[in-house]
């Protein structure tokens, strides 16, 4: 399926682009945090009570935060120094923030990339089917599809939360139960219904793309030629169809899985997630808390900005150099 | 008569799309977990009572009774009631939509005013400095998280500036107006301003990188194409082939693209008005979420869709009329 044209042509562009190059890094940069966490991090995510003796938080390592405390009935002023213990200081509830950062790449990636895979496979079979084939079904996925883009994503995201509710699923961390990371969660919480909910909003995009290729390879000679050989439809969508609309599939999955991160993170803030390590649920956090410790949501945020630059640019890469003729459609970003 | 035929189609699609919208939603309301009953009156543990709420919300019935009810309402303009607000729907709705609406008309304008000159001076000095700081600047922007975004400006230029309001509305705009042009007041116009500002930069950051890039790519083809060299040839200035013509083109599809836009303009003031306490839909609907108060819910995602469908429609007729080939499609 990859050919050495594909490979060349991926090559080339990467060389000739220092934004592909910076988009890699930064990907794999984030990939390696959320992959191990438990090994990175200093401080179990959860554990409370990092706060100085006067119970102040901790800023990042370098900083110092004044703050008043009341010390026997008095108020008195209180200088609060960053620590090498916590490089990127604590929150309010005195957990590590830089170990918090790590898992919430986890969280954040987990959902991107199981949230993708999720709605490439409801969407393409969808709609290369509706494609393929034309007609009534291709009519009745193009009217879903009218229905689906008059939802904002993020709308209708929350919409079905409040009705399905915030389930979870407990994933035994490996890593921990190989005994590399002692004194780590020994369960990744993988927030099952946001991923579901997450596919359900974006798959129509898959859906449109994939129909708009098997429209126009039904029509090829070699599709022609295998159904007077006597191909089923099936054989012909599998062998001829899928692996000729894959290169702009893969374009799409790229970019939906930075539209996707945003679109946890809004959840997640909005308080719609399921877990507590997650970027989104640690700016709702830090907005409560911004007036005395401003540490506490830019640190979050700024793991999101990096990791959609990075994923963003890792798309522009694929686009630039596979010229799949889809200009960003379905980017729409949900934050 | 192209033109008619075209309209009568689109209205009828347009009617498919809030007939479904209405449809999932009220699915929705179905599937969700717990019972109005308990919105309405607590968790009161007189039976009689708890029926007679039951019956009088016509929660005894069917589903399908219902949901047959529900759309009767609906074409009679009713939106249905509150669950613990003792209101009438259409009365919140009617409440809040003008703050929303001021909201994402001044995030519209924020972005268009920026973005389209920013996209112009990029496509013109394509791999020039200013081209690369347009492009990096919108990378940024489309991959920023407006909640966050919001709280930054909250942080930086709120908090330390102080002359913007961390969160509120203040006045409404088409009093502030009134106080304008009746009394002559302007202070209460620049209150508007003052505290309409920071959200619509948060709201409008990732319009304004989007139409940033559209505007670029777009004028980039645009400027490729043999008319542009005619008329240079001819010896027309640059600036008004650039201005007049070549702009102009460009800004037709990104039209089309802004309309179906829409829902994510707003999708995005759901968070802002969270985030800055907007008393807008946005906020009614993450309050009435939160509560599980679906009447709500359903009636400001319903106004949402007649919205984007209404827009589209408007923007694919004047698409239309400017271009005729559409119709005959």
């Amino acid at each position: 399926m990859i050919s050495d044209r594909i490979k060349s042509n991926l090559t080339n562009e990467l060389r000739r682009s220092l934004l592909a190059k910076v988009g890699i890094v930064l990907f794999v940069s984030i990939l390696l945090m959320g992959l191990f966490a438990p090994v990175l991090a200093t401080h179990n995510p959860h554990e409370q009570g990092h706060s100085d003796e006067a119970g102040a938080s901790y800023p990042p390592l370098g900083l110092t935060d004044e703050i008043t405390i009341a010390q026997d009935g008095e108020r008195v002023s209180h200088t609060v120094e960053g620590t090498s213990e916590h490089v990127l200081g604590t929150n309010n509830v005195g957990q590590d923030i830089y170990s918090r950062f790590l898992y919430g790449a986890r969280t954040s990636l987990l959902v991107g990339l199981s949230g993708t895979l999720l709605a490439t496979a409801i969407g393409v079979p969808v709609g290369l089917t509706a494609g393929y084939f034309g007609g009534r079904v291709d009519d009745g996925l193009m009217r879903i599809a009218d229905i689906m883009l008059a939802f904002p994503s993020l709308v209708l995201a929350l919409a079905l939360m409040g009705a399905f509710g915030r389930g979870t699923v407990g994933i035994p961390d490996p890593i921990v139960a190989a005994g590399f990371a002692d004194g780590m969660p020994e369960t990744i919480t993988f927030p099952g219904m946001v991923t579901v909910v997450v596919a359900l909003v974006t798959w129509v995009w898959f859906a449109r793309v994939a129909r708009g290729e098997a429209m126009a390879i039904r029509n090829e000679e070699y599709v022609k030629a295998a159904r007077s050989l006597g191909a089923s439809h099936a054989t012909i969508l599998r062998k001829h169809v899928l692996p000729n609309s894959l290169t702009p599939i893969i374009v799409l999955a790229t970019i939906q899985v930075a539209a996707i991160i945003l679109l946890e993170s809004s959840l997640s803030y909005l308080g719609f997630s399921g877990t507590t390590l997650s970027w989104g649920y640690e700016i709702q956090r830090g907005h409560d808390v911004m007036r005395n410790q401003w540490w506490v949501a830019t640190v979050p945020g700024i793991g999101i900005v990096l990791s959609v630059i990075g994923v963003n640019l890792l798309g522009d890469w694929l686009r630039d150099a596979l010229d799949p003729n889809i200009e960003g459609e379905g980017a729409g970003g949900a934050g | 008569m192209a033109f008619g035929k075209f309209l009568i189609r689109r209205l009828l699609q347009g009617v498919f799309v809030i007939w479904g919208v209405v449809t999932i939603t009220f699915a929705l309301r179905a599937l969700s977990p717990g019972d109005p009953v308990n919105l309405i009156a607590g968790q009161v543990p007189d039976q009689s009572t708890r029926d007679q709420i039951r019956q009088d919300l016509g929660l005894d019935q069917p589903m399908y009774v219902q949901y047959f009810d529900y759309l009767g309402n609906l074409l009679t303009g009713n939106l249905g009631y509150s669950y613990n607000q003792r209101r009438a729907v259409n009365d919140i709705i009617a409440q809040h939509f003008a703050a929303t609406v001021e909201l994402a008309v001044a995030a519209t304008i924020v972005a268009v005013v920026i973005a389209i000159p920013l996209g112009v001076v990029s496509a013109t000095r394509r791999d020039q400095p200013a081209d690369y700081a347009a492009t990096f600047g919108s990378l940024v922007g489309i991959s920023t998280p407006n909640f966050w975004l919001g709280i930054m400006l909250i942080l930086i230029v709120a908090m330390q500036v102080g002359v913007f309001p961390t969160s509120g509305r203040g006045i409404a705009f088409h009093e502030a107006m009134y106080n304008l042009f009746r009394y002559g007041y302007v202070l209460d116009l620049l209150s508007w301003l003052s505290y309409i500002t920071l959200p619509a930069i948060t709201l409008g950051t990732y319009f304004t990188a989007l139409i940033t890039r559209l505007t670029r790519s777009g004028m980039i083809d645009e400027l490729g194409k043999p008319y542009v060299t005619a008329t240079e040839a001819k010896g027309l200035p640059r600036t008004l082939v650039r201005y007049k013509h070549v702009l102009r083109n460009t800004l037709i599809p990104i039209i089309t693209v802004l309309g179906l836009q829409l829902g994510t303009l707003m999708g995005g003031a759901v968070i802002t008005e969270e985030v800055f306490n907007w008393p807008g839909l946005g906020q009614m609907f993450i309050t009435s979420l939160r509560n599980g108060d679906w009447p709500v819910v359903q009636g400001i995602v319903l106004f949402i869709a007649v919205a984007f469908v209404v827009i589209n429609i408007l923007v694919d007729a004047l698409y239309a009329r400017l271009n005729p080939q559409v119709t005959d499609e």
